[in-house]
């Protein structure tokens, strides 16, 4: 199943507020595409575009093909802050996203037993998060996802809220997740440094309201791409550069706010 | 000069200043019988010794001796047997009709509107003011009686209950959907355990409500309960059994608050 | 200054008063008045205090007193023990016998009195109750009974029904709603079967359709001595001279009150005067020609000297002692001072 967004715009307080002007671009099946651009742009506000949690004001979101019929929930999100219930237990946690749909206790008992293996959960499953550290829920939030057999993942910010150390092996489990499993992803981030190592594509967005300025390409294959890579050295200071002005001017538009 | 000796000599060392603490309190679970006793016993000393007469109040073996008195005739069980049915049937419906409208309130614009004000409105009315047309409305028999602790309980209720839910973190109701989640499961699954910190708050007032309306509404040709008994030690000055008829209303109040806290560690035990 | 001081207007006052007091011939009592403090309701059956008051009897006597006003005949008792007021007129309770058993309040003289045929409190059924067939007191047993509360005068009264139609006091069901305004709620909507009351109160209700009077107390408690006069054990036994000063006074006002409407022996005018001093009292935010009917119909004999039915005072403690709202260890002698009034 492949995405495709076709002039969306998209403004706030009846139109006061423009965030999004006319986006056009398209994720293909079994790709990771990363989305940068300067604090406030509208990322977040695109993502739950692509979700349905919101309607643009011009412009639509197309499905192209249909999810594989073992999809629960074609269009998955994974959160900033986790998003878990803390009245809930990891295993609780990833049964939420299972317990409306038909598929038998049995059934869900299974793939919650499956996503905890493959995101190293398994002793944890009794555990509430207040009990888990921040890399631990966002992995339950991973597993949360993988659980409804997502056909595209849309994350926004996945690893910001975790220190450095956290993200890195973070990173490399996203990487190693997605070799095995190949999943779309749409995956929004401020850091430069994620983008590089995690997008085949990437998308940098201008500030306010948000058009795309350009999109590269990132032909290393994921699993050999290693944090000093020079060639990822270079996408990333060419990403900088085009990032620069738009950030320092946002940071002024901001202030006079 | 000393200014040349300040810089000659090393500077002196000394720790840091700890300013943090307060503002917390520990369990101390002692404390609290230990208060218990000290006051019974000061009081008990000052009417054994003549310091507070014995119009004015009775000393806690008095109070005591009724007490027993009441046990000795089997009437404490018909007391507390009345007045806990009536607390518990009143408390209870009170209870669910104020979550669900409470419920519905916060999930509902238009009930929003309309209800709200409309609580706020007949909440602050005295429930003691409205016993005379209960007792139209209801008869005197056990309805009148439930009514007054129901209405009692249900505002509170209803307060405690949309605020909890207005305080639910949105992102979270926000996820639920994001996994499809069906309105009626984001509901029970994160709206009412979301809110449930401050409904079991609301419970502790409006318990409290209960009991202080027990007296109330056995003014309503009750014959028996514990509101009834303190009416009657009341009217025929018999201020032993009147301070005795009290002290099993502070059980019930401890006994409730002690119920409250179980009730909330265990729902609750996924706080810290 | 153009205005008076408050120091001067001390001084005129003062002589004013002196002037006055020699003009009515009784400046030396003015002068040494005993300041008291009398407990009342705002009911007809006061009125002998007011009637003192007004017409200067306690002024006679040297008595200086202010009213202090309850709204029920419990907190008098109270407020007696407490030293907050000094005499009172009220039914006898059980808070009024336990406080005497405290040593706190002692029953002194007589007040209102059942006398057979003079008007007196009548037992009430509710619409509903008269249609079941509830048409005589004999018919009661099984029945619901309004009371303000257990031990008052009207769970005395049901039980003394009771007894004389012969079947057991438990056999009605006493119902405490604590309030006379509950009491006729619930006795007009038909959720209580029956109540007794005093004339005035009684003579409103059965105008109305949904009550019905069906027979008179005073067919069942002969001389029932209904209210007494009482003041704190510390006055009566050591104050005996502003008690009998203060008895003296009240006496005086009964008289003329009996005189003037229980018997009408004193003549249209007298009547008349009656109603008005009383209407300065009670029913006071009612015109004068809607209060005075009420007035009238709730006039019953005041004691002539204060005088009091032992016997009936003593029937009504054996009761409250059957019923176990008082100790069995209190005796007559805790609760009435015999030495004040004739006692019959
Ligand atoms: N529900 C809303 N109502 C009104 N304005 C909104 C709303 N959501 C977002 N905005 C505004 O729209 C703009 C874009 O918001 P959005 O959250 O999409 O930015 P972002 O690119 O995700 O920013 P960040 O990098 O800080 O996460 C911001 O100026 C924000 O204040
Ligand atoms: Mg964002």
């Amino acid at each position: 199943m492949e995405i495709r967004l076709k002039g969306i715009s998209h403004s706030y307080r009846d139109g006061g507020l423009k965030v999004l002007s006319d986006i056009n671009l398209s994720i293909r099946e079994g790709e990771i595409v990363c989305l940068i651009g300067p604090s406030g742009c509208g990322k977040s506000t695109l993502l739950r575009i692509i979700g349905g949690l919101e309607l643009p004001s011009a412009g639509a979101v197309l499905q192209v093909g249909d999810p594989p019929p073992t999809s629960l929930n074609p269009l998955t999100y994974i959160f900033q802050d986790f998003a878990l219930l803390p009245w809930r237990t990891v295993e609780g946690n990833i049964s939420l996203a299972l317990e409306d749909h038909p598929i038998g206790r049995k059934m869900r008992t299974e793939i919650i037993d499956g996503v905890l293996a493959r995101t190293n959960l398994t002793e944890f499953r009794k555990a509430y998060p207040r009990q888990l550290s921040g890399g631990m829920k966002q992995r339950v939030a991973i597993a949360r996802a993988l659980s409804v057999n997502p056909a595209v993942m849309l994350m926004d910010e996945p690893l910001s809220a975790l220190d450095s150390q956290i993200r890195e092996i973070l990173m490399a489990d996203l990487v190693e997740l997605w070799c095995r499993e190949n999943f779309t992803a749409f995956y929004v981030t401020h850091n430069l440094a994620e983008a590089v190592r995690l997008g085949h594509r990437v998308a940098v967005l201008s500030r306010r309201p948000g058009k795309i300025r350009e999109i590269i390409e990132i032909a290393t294959p994921l699993n050999q791409r290693s944090a000093d890579s020079p060639e990822l050295g270079r996408h990333q200071q060419h990403l900088w550069e085009l990032l620069r002005d738009e950030a320092r001017a946002a940071d002024l538009e901001l202030a006079n706010v | 000069m000393s200014d040349a000796t300040i810089a000659l000599t090393a500077p002196a060392e000394k720790p840091v200043r700890f300013r943090g603490g307060g503002f917390r309190t520990r369990p101390l679970g002692i404390i609290s019988p230990i208060v218990f006793i000290v006051v019974i016993g000061f009081w008990e000393l000052g009417s054994q010794s003549g310091l507070i007469g014995k119009l004015i109040l009775p000393a806690p073996s008095e109070a005591l001796q009724a007490l027993l008195e009441l046990i000795e005739t089997g009437n404490l069980w018909k007391h507390l047997g009345a007045s806990l049915q009536r607390l518990i049937v009143g408390w209870t419906a009170g209870t669910i009709l104020g979550i669900g409208v409470g419920l519905a309130i916060a999930l509902f614009s238009y009930v929003r509107a309309g209800a709200q004000p409309l609580v706020s409105a007949i909440f602050p009315i005295p429930k003691i003011a409205l016993l005379p047309l209960f007792i139209i409305w209801f008869g005197i028999g056990e309805g009148s009686k439930i009514a007054t602790i129901l209405f009692g309980t249900f505002f509170p209720t209803v307060i405690a209950t949309y605020g909890g839910v207005d305080n639910v973190d949105r992102t979270l109701i926000r996820m639920a959907q994001s996994f499809g989640v069906s309105w009626w499961s984001i509901v029970r699954k994160i709206i009412i355990p979301g809110a449930m910190p401050a409904i079991l708050s609301g419970f502790r007032i409006s318990i409290a409500i209960a009991i202080v309306l027990l007296v109330a509404a056995e003014m309503i040709g009750a014959e028996f309960g514990v509101g009834a008994y303190i009416l009657l030690a009341g009217s025929l000055v018999a201020t032993d059994q009147l301070i005795a008829g009290v002290a099993i209303l502070s059980v019930f109040g401890l006994t409730v608050a002690w119920l409250i806290g179980k009730a909330e560690s265990y729902l609750l035990r996924w706080r810290t | 200054m153009p205005f008076i001081s408050r120091r001067q207007f001390k001084i005129l006052a003062a002589s004013a008063a002196i002037a006055l007091a020699g003009l009515t011939g009784f400046a030396e009592q003015a002068a040494a008045a005993d300041k008291i403090k009398v407990g009342a309701l705002r009911f007809t059956s006061h009125s002998a205090s007011f009637v003192a008051f007004e017409r200067g009897y306690f002024k006679e006597q040297g008595l200086d007193v202010e009213f202090v006003f309850f709204q029920a005949a419990q907190p008098m008792a109270v407020a007696i023990a407490s030293n907050d007021v000094d005499f009172g007129v009220t039914a006898i309770s059980g808070g009024l016998i336990n406080l005497a058993e405290k040593g706190a309040v002692k029953v002194i003289g007589g007040a209102l009195h059942e006398e057979k045929g003079i008007d007196g409190q009548k037992i009430l059924v509710s619409k509903a109750a008269f249609d079941a067939g509830v048409t005589h007191p004999s018919k009661l047993k099984g029945r619901s009974y309004g009371i303000t509360q257990p031990g008052s005068s009207f769970h005395y009264m049901g039980h003394k029904i009771a007894q004389k139609e012969g079947f057991a006091g438990a056999d009605i069901k006493f119902k405490p709603l604590h309030k006379v305004g509950a009491i006729i709620g619930a006795l007009k909507s038909g959720q209580i079967d029956a109540w007794s009351i005093v004339p005035h109160i009684a003579k409103a209700l059965v105008k109305s359709p949904a009550i019905h009077a069906i027979g008179d107390v005073a067919d069942y408690i002969p001389d029932y001595q209904v209210t007494t006069v009482f003041t704190s054990a510390k006055n009566a036994a050591g104050n005996r001279d502003l008690v009998k000063r203060f008895l003296a006074a009240f006496s005086k006002g009964a008289a003329d009150f009996n005189a003037a409407l229980v018997d009408k022996s004193a003549g249209a005018k007298a009547d008349e005067d009656m109603v008005r001093l009383v209407h300065k009292y009670v029913y006071t935010n009612r015109p004068f020609e809607k209060a005075a009917p009420s007035i009238r119909n709730g006039s019953m004999r005041i004691n002539q000297g204060a005088k009091l039915n032992l016997k009936s005072v003593q029937d009504q403690l054996d009761w409250f002692k059957s019923e176990k709202l008082v100790s069995q260890a209190v005796t007559i002698d805790m609760l009435v001072d015999k030495s004040y009034v004739q006692i019959y």
